[in-house]
């Protein structure tokens, strides 16, 4: 065994520009393997995170036009009381919160930017899993009287104060000047947005300052199921609920959309897995041109050595022999080529991890897929060449020039 | 003939070639049977299938009539994994064009047969450096076939042949490319293998100074054995070689 390996490293070693040839197109389709499978877990890894970064079992409720003539219902949207009601009736719902927003200039004393004004209620933060840093949460009966206080996200801090301290300072909003209560703790990105680029009131003081609004309008509803597993009847009872609250009866278009936070994960997985398998039907191509290359320069050291073979069986080497000497020629070369790629790989994901700022671990699997797809390679590619010079004829082998 | 202690024994092979529509009988009903220890030479005109011979007795190729026994045990119509057995275990070859691996050192080369063998690679080395010591080539080990003389490079496939430790050696024309001198370097390693280790030793030629160094002398014509003929004053191709020096 050791032998075969040997020999095969010789016979490999002997033509070496015409094996590093060869082995390129397997050193290019494992490096695309490799690669692919670290970026996609890397890309992979920064989306799960930052739906994450929303919360958990949540549930997103949209208005949404519908074609229907209804103008009385197509004008209520979603309200609070919808909230309310879907608070108090869906028992598959454990907290429930509403809220609006908007992206208007907002100026503060020393500077003025666009940021992501928003109105919610106080179990916003909970079912989004924003927490107050410094200064406080804004009271129940400040948020009755619609008072004009505000907390302010990292990124808003530094688009509006710079390095100081903001609380107790003002901010303004269209003609209202609102206090800086709180800072919120820094929560990254999500798949929309920078959730750090906000600040956050009182709903009443939204609707009455911000973007007045007739009704008790909200533009989104979210809750929070009780578990994974409540998340399907959560659904069902939040349209029961609100077909019910809207006049809608079943089977007719509903006025709004619920969407779990399950759903934007399946949608993430289904574009990476697209992505994923193109990528990878590109890589497998090449690794199909290579092994055709493989094949190829097999049968020409076949044929350039059909002597030494007919030596190797007059002295005794059975139609095994001479297999495994050519079938581990052929695995050397695709191993050699699998090894190289895995090296490639190693530095270009190393480049694109630091262009586009994502880990990308070069992970055990991968190498071990990596190795694996070569080695079949050679023995797929390998075969036949090294079949066609065990059936050689010892005799007219000797004899070929 | 007596057949008893035979080494070789073949009875009506015949071997026919297609080639095209026509069909070659390159032997015909042949005849023989080779003792341990001979030193047999083949001779005959050319086409007229001393080769072929040498391919069946080597189990290189297969009759197409005829038995064909080895040691006493037929080989003549086993399958090829048996007789790349019966040749690595029994035959040793050695032919007019040497037949060395090129780029491999004469160690290397000398080895060979012992590794498909599943010799142990202590053991092969020391085997293969012995051989290598009986040819007179205990200090040219390293050297490639490209480094070394044709009579040298035979002397390297004689070891190669002779490391298995086989009981028949078959050489075709193993003399066609050397001068006069080395040839007799070469015959004379042959003589000392038959006398001293009772090798049998079947060597094909067209020189008949070479032929007369054999005890026995069979000659082919058209694929035929016409002539068997005994030698009991083989000529020495030691004394030859120191003839040639002192002159
Ligand atoms: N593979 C083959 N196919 C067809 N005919 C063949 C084949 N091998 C040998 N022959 C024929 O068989 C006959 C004997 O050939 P062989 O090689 O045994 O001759 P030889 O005595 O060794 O000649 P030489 O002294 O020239 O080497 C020749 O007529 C040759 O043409
Ligand atoms: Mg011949």
């Amino acid at each position: 065994m050791l032998g075969t390996l040997r020999l095969a490293l010789a016979g490999v070693w002997r033509a070496k520009l015409r094996s590093a040839l060869t082995v390129l197109g397997i050193l290019i389709g494992i490096a695309a393997v490799v690669v692919v499978t670290a970026l996609t877990t890397g890309a992979r890894q920064v989306v799960g995170n930052q739906i994450e970064s929303l919360g958990s079992n949540l549930l997103f409720i949209f208005s949404q036009p519908t074609a229907r003539s209804g103008a009385r219902v197509a004008a209520l949207g979603l309200t609070e009381d919808d909230a309310l009601a879907i608070r108090r009736e869906a028992s598959a719902v454990s907290k429930v919160t509403v809220y609006s927003d908007v992206r208007v200039q907002v100026v503060s004393e020393i500077a003025n930017d666009s940021i992501q004004v928003v109105g919610a209620d106080a179990s916003y933060f909970s079912v989004r899993g924003f927490s107050v840093e410094g200064g406080r949460m804004w009271t129940a009966s400040e948020g009755l009287v619609k008072a004009k206080v505000c907390l302010i996200g990292q990124t808003a801090i530094r688009k509006l104060f710079g390095g100081v301290d903001p609380i107790g300072r003002f901010v303004r909003v269209g003609k209202h000047p609102f206090r800086v209560i709180g800072t919120l703790k820094s929560k990254g990105d999500s798949p929309f947005e920078d959730q750090d680029d906000r600040i956050i009131m009182p709903i009443g003081s939204w609707r009455s300052r911000v973007r007045p609004t007739s009704g008790r309008r909200v533009q989104l509803i979210m809750a929070k199921s009780k578990s994974s597993g409540h998340t399907a009847q959560a659904v069902r009872q939040i349209d029961g609920i609100l077909r019910q609250r809207h006049r809608i009866d079943d089977g007719e278009e509903a006025d709004f959309r619920v969407r779990t936070q399950e759903g934007f994960k399946k949608r993430q997985d289904a574009v990476f897995g697209a992505l994923t398998a193109l990528l990878l039907s590109v890589a497998a191509v090449s690794l199909f041109v290579g092994g055709v290359g493989v094949m190829n320069i097999m049968l020409v050291s076949v044929a350039e050595r059909t002597r030494e073979i007919g030596i190797r069986m007059a002295i005794g080497a059975r139609k095994l022999d001479i297999q495994l000497q050519f079938l581990a020629e052929a695995v050397v070369l695709t191993l050699l080529g699998g090894g190289l790629g895995i090296l490639a790989a190693l530095g270009l994901a190393t480049v694109l991890s630091q262009a586009t700022g994502w880990e990308m671990p070069l992970s055990g699997t991968a190498v071990g897929i990596a190795v694996t797809t070569s080695l079949l390679v050679g023995f797929v590619f390998g075969f036949l060449p090294a079949r066609r010079a065990a059936n050689l004829d010892p005799i007219e082998a000797l004899r070929h020039e | 003939m007596d057949g008893g202690g035979a080494l070789i024994q073949l009875a009506g092979v015949c071997k026919d070639y297609k080639s095209g529509p026509e069909i070659v009988h390159a032997l015909i009903d042949v005849d023989l049977t080779v003792g341990a220890g001979e030193f047999v030479a083949i001779v005959g005109a050319s086409g007229s299938g001393k080769s072929t011979l040498m391919n069946i007795l080597g189990c290189l190729d297969r009759p197409t009539a005829g038995v064909f026994t080895l040691g006493g045990v037929g080989v003549g119509d086993r399958s090829g994994d048996a007789r790349a057995m019966v040749r690595n275990r029994l035959i040793g070859f050695v032919f007019q064009g040497f037949n060395l691996l090129a780029r491999t050192t004469a160690l290397e080369n000398v080895e060979l047969p012992l590794l498909y063998r599943g010799v142990s690679r202590k053991e092969r080395r020391r085997r293969a450096i012995e051989a290598l010591c009986e040819v007179g080539l205990q200090d040219r080990l390293g050297h490639t076939p490209t480094q070394l003389s044709g009579g040298q490079q035979q002397r390297v496939a004689i070891a190669r042949a002779l490391v298995t430790r086989p009981p028949l050696l078959l050489a075709d024309e193993p003399t066609g490319n050397l001068d006069t001198r080395t040839s007799y370097e070469v015959l004379a390693l042959l003589q000392t293998l038959v006398r001293d280790q009772g090798i049998t030793v079947m060597l094909v030629t067209h020189e008949p100074d070479v032929a007369a160094c054999a005890h026995r002398v069979i000659t082919v014509r058209d694929g035929r054995i016409t002539d068997d003929s005994h030698n009991s004053q083989p000529v020495q191709a030691r004394a030859q070689l120191a003839a040639a020096l002192t002159v």
